[in-house]
């Protein structure tokens, strides 16, 4: 009984087969209604991963090449980064957020913070010198010299600085103990051996990411 | 023939050559194409962003992560725990911060012979609401963890303010003025870090999941 079913079935599977093959023996696709719509959507996908990866591309090209300065302030270290490679992995000071009164200015006040967002390296110097600003000396009680010459200071800023604009510097210190804290007046501060690596390995134009 | 094996090889190379940049995505379902649609609409908004010297925040709710960027790079990423929105649907543009979470600063006192001590993590908030332009709203909130009493504290806080909000909304139609809602909660540290790093106008892009 069974070999007569599946005879049966056989029989008719091979006829359905045959009626579906064209006369001219050649494989028919299916209808253009089924077979359109994944077409258009396969395209669809391609078009969004071509844009996809376009943009992806573009964004690229704004990541600096070159190494970059990275500072994290709130756990006060500074980085030297060649795209995701650390280069160098430094103990830094940053700003401490204090702040202090501009007298005879009204409410005007000094925010000794480190400033955030990105900037570039405008100076490289040797053997840096401190010129005194008139915060240095209210904060201390002292009354603003008015001669210039009594505003340098030398030795207190270690052998190199970066200059990044607006009077901050990435400097040296003789407060090594404070490292890894936020005491500063806005600069970045870090021992003798990597401030000496930070100064070979930045160019003025390196960009530096402060967070 | 011949054309378009050439065409294929040049396609072959174009894909190789990609994919050894930097992958902005790495978990991106590149057969989805809602997800394609939504990663190249936050691209865009970046590249837009990362032409200029700044740095801008991308909160990724796919990876569930906030990241510090500048020039498209990852400066610094801070995981979410949970997260929860009104509608997504709304949160498409680029929002810049109108202020910063409040700091209380210390003043120095030249008369003083101590030194103030300087502000550290520690003194920033853990709760705390970002008002952007365009409108929108981030309720940034602390996950429950080892510091349960702060998190209670907190989540009664916003509890009330979602009601305040809530009851405000129903009186007058403030949802269209206060734009999108967003509710984060990350760890205590994290949010503290967050609220640390923010800059007035700094830029905000969402960056939303499909499934919501």
């Amino acid at each position: 009984m069974a070999r007569v079913f599946f005879s049966l079935s056989a029989i008719i599977l091979v006829g359905l087969l045959v009626a579906s093959v064209p006369p001219d023996g050649q494989v028919v696709s299916p209808s253009p209604e089924v077979s359109r719509l994944p077409a258009l959507e396969e395209a669809g996908l391609r078009t969004l991963q071509a844009r996809y990866k376009a943009l992806s591309k573009q964004l690229s090209q704004h990541m600096p090449h070159q190494p970059y300065i990275l500072v994290d302030t709130a756990r006060n270290h500074l980085y030297i980064k060649r795209q995701q490679e650390v280069v160098l992995d430094a103990i830094a000071s940053t700003g401490s957020g204090t702040i202090l009164d501009k007298p005879g200015d009204g409410d005007s006040q000094w925010v000794f913070d480190t400033p955030r967002g990105e900037f570039l390296v405008q100076s490289k110097l040797t053997n840096p010198v401190w010129v005194k600003p008139d915060w240095a000396f209210i904060e201390e009680g002292l009354m603003v010299p008015k001669n210039p010459a009594d505003r340098v200071e030398q030795g207190v800023l270690g052998e190199y600085a970066l200059g990044f604009g607006k009077g901050y510097f990435i400097h040296g210190t003789l407060y090594t103990r404070l490292l890894g804290k936020n005491v500063t007046h806005g600069c970045i501060r870090l021992n003798d051996g990597d401030l000496k690596s930070v100064y070979q390995l930045a160019r003025v134009g390196t960009p530096i990411m402060i967070f | 023939m011949s054309l378009c094996a050439f065409l294929l090889l040049l396609l072959s190379f174009a894909s190789s050559g990609w994919a050894g940049e930097v992958e902005t995505f790495p978990n991106l379902d590149l057969n989805d194409p809602r997800s394609l649609q939504e990663a190249s609409r936050v691209l865009e908004a970046e590249i837009k962003l990362a032409a200029r010297p700044q740095t801008y925040v991308l909160v990724d709710l796919v990876s569930r992560t906030i990241q510090i960027k500048g020039r498209g790079i990852e400066l610094h990423r801070i995981p979410i725990v949970t997260w929860s929105a009104g509608s997504l649907r709304d949160l498409k543009d680029i929002h810049r911060l109108i202020a910063r979470p409040p700091v209380v600063r210390r003043k120095i006192d030249p008369a003083a012979a101590v030194e103030q001590e300087p502000i550290s993590l520690d003194d920033m908030p853990v709760e705390y609401t970002l008002s952007f332009a365009p409108p929108m709203t981030i309720d940034v909130v602390p996950a429950a963890g080892p510091h349960l009493l702060q998190w209670i504290a907190s989540s009664v806080k916003t509890w009330w303010r979602d009601l305040k909000r809530w009851g405000g909304s129903l009186l007058t139609d403030q949802s269209a003025t206060q734009g999108p809602h967003l509710k984060i909660s990350v760890s205590v540290e994290n949010a503290q870090s967050l609220a640390w790093s923010l800059v007035d106008g700094m830029a905000f892009v969402i960056r939303r999941p499909n499934d919501k």
